[in-house]
């Protein structure tokens, strides 16, 4: 009996100062009594390394000053000045490389997601608005919510001075296809609003592109609604 | 008696191993703040990505948890105080029952949105455990502190607003 005990507890063992071990590990590195323990290495490198920084910044130390004095009567400012330009120059031009590198990455991003032969991208607008207040639209492709989106008044009003927002992007197979956007909001005299729109769509080997596009009925007093599918 | 003691081991590790997990999953520190759009009591949406550039105090709380009306006065008062210097104040709710939030909100009125969360996306998405909790956002949009145990006495989460307030963007 003692002996199977002791068996299991040479099991269980080291399985318990694993997993206390797996426990305490994250622990430890944000103890900062362990700090030290941890950072020790580390301060091992910089101890042993100020001789190759100093001796690297020493001469661009020692540059600066040459640099800033070319004539003896200039005044230091003026010098001072043009250092200061130059490194905002060098932070601007960063900064647009950075701004370059993201635009090119989100080109890929979506060239990679959404190859041109099974994307489908649905857009929508707004023209007057004057019978609907958008609130949500919920957009429906082949009976499976793809989108939901609450509206916020500073979005309508971007819809109202002629935008037209991205709504969806995603993969579709070719073949026929329903889309269905479901458009809640305020309607005509205040009062909630929800209406539907559908259309069959047949989607080809190149992208699909359509359009919810909310317009004022004048004629009718009231808001319409239309899926366009730009060929 | 060697048995019940190796159970309780047993269950002291995979208390520590479950616990130390939960303690990671809990902290949203130091990430960018969930984006999320919720409907307003008042009407409308509110974005959060919309606050961009100021100082947002997200607050959930729940129309039966006792010290969330307390908390939302003292926030309504913080409102009023730093809106000027930028501090935007969303309270979002985590109510099961819409119209029980609704009630409460009208019969507590604040001067900041009341938010309904009714698919609890955002409660899970800022991974909140325990009501009323507050998150910091700073101008960035990177949450910069999490207060989980609101207490009336205790202002420190004001000085924390205010350090925030002064980072610039």
């Amino acid at each position: 009996m003692r002996t199977a005990n002791n068996r299991r507890w040479a099991v269980l063992l080291p399985a318990l100062l694993l997993a206390l071990g797996l426990a305490a590990g994250p622990v430890t590195a944000a103890d900062p009594a362990a700090e030290p323990a941890a950072t020790a290495p580390a301060g091992t490198a910089p101890a042993a390394a100020p001789a190759t920084p100093a001796a690297t910044a020493a001469p661009d130390a020692s540059a600066a000053p040459t640099d800033a004095s070319p004539a003896p009567g200039a005044t230091p400012a003026p010098a001072g000045d043009a250092s200061t330009r130059a490194l905002d120059e060098q932070i601007q031009d960063l900064k647009q490389s950075v701004v370059d590198l993201n635009k090119d990455l989100f080109v890929l991003e979506e060239e990679l997601l959404f190859p041109a032969n099974t994307q489908v991208a649905v857009f929508v607008s707004m023209d007057v608005g004057e019978f609907f207040g958008l609130d949500s639209v919920t957009l429906k492709i082949d009976k499976r919510e793809v989108s939901n989106y609450l509206y916020t008044p500073r979005e309508v009003a971007a819809l109202l001075k002629g935008g037209v927002q991205r709504l969806y992007v995603g993969n579709l197979k070719a073949g026929s296809h329903e889309l269905v956007a479901l458009f809640s909001g305020k309607g005509p005299n205040e009062r909630d609003y929800r209406r539907g729109a559908a259309l069959k769509f047949e989607k080809g080997v190149g992208a699909k592109y359509l359009e919810l596009k909310i317009s004022d009925r004048a004629r009718r007093q009231q808001p319409e609604f239309e899926i366009k599918d730009w060929e | 008696m060697i048995r019940s003691f190796q159970r309780a081991c047993m269950v002291a590790v995979l208390a520590a191993a479950l616990g130390s997990g939960a303690a990671r999953a809990a902290t949203v520190v130091g990430d960018l703040a969930p984006d999320f759009a919720l409907p307003a009591v008042a009407g409308g949406n509110v974005r959060l990505s919309e606050h961009r550039g100021d100082v947002v105090l997200l607050t959930f709380w729940s129309s039966g948890c006792s010290v969330c009306a307390a908390q939302l006065d003292a926030l309504g008062s913080l409102q009023t105080t730093y809106r000027s210097a930028g501090l935007v104040t969303l309270a979002v709710s985590v109510d099961d029952n819409v119209d029980r939030a609704l009630r409460y909100a009208n019969s507590h009125p604040v001067r900041f949105p009341l938010l309904l969360d009714r698919r609890k996306d955002v409660s899970r998405a800022y991974r909140i455990e325990r009501l009323p909790t507050m998150v910091l956002i700073d101008r960035r949009g990177r949450v910069r502190f999490v207060v989980a145990d609101y207490r009336r006495t205790d202002n420190s989460y004001v000085a924390q607003v205010r350090e925030l307030l002064d980072d610039p963007l």
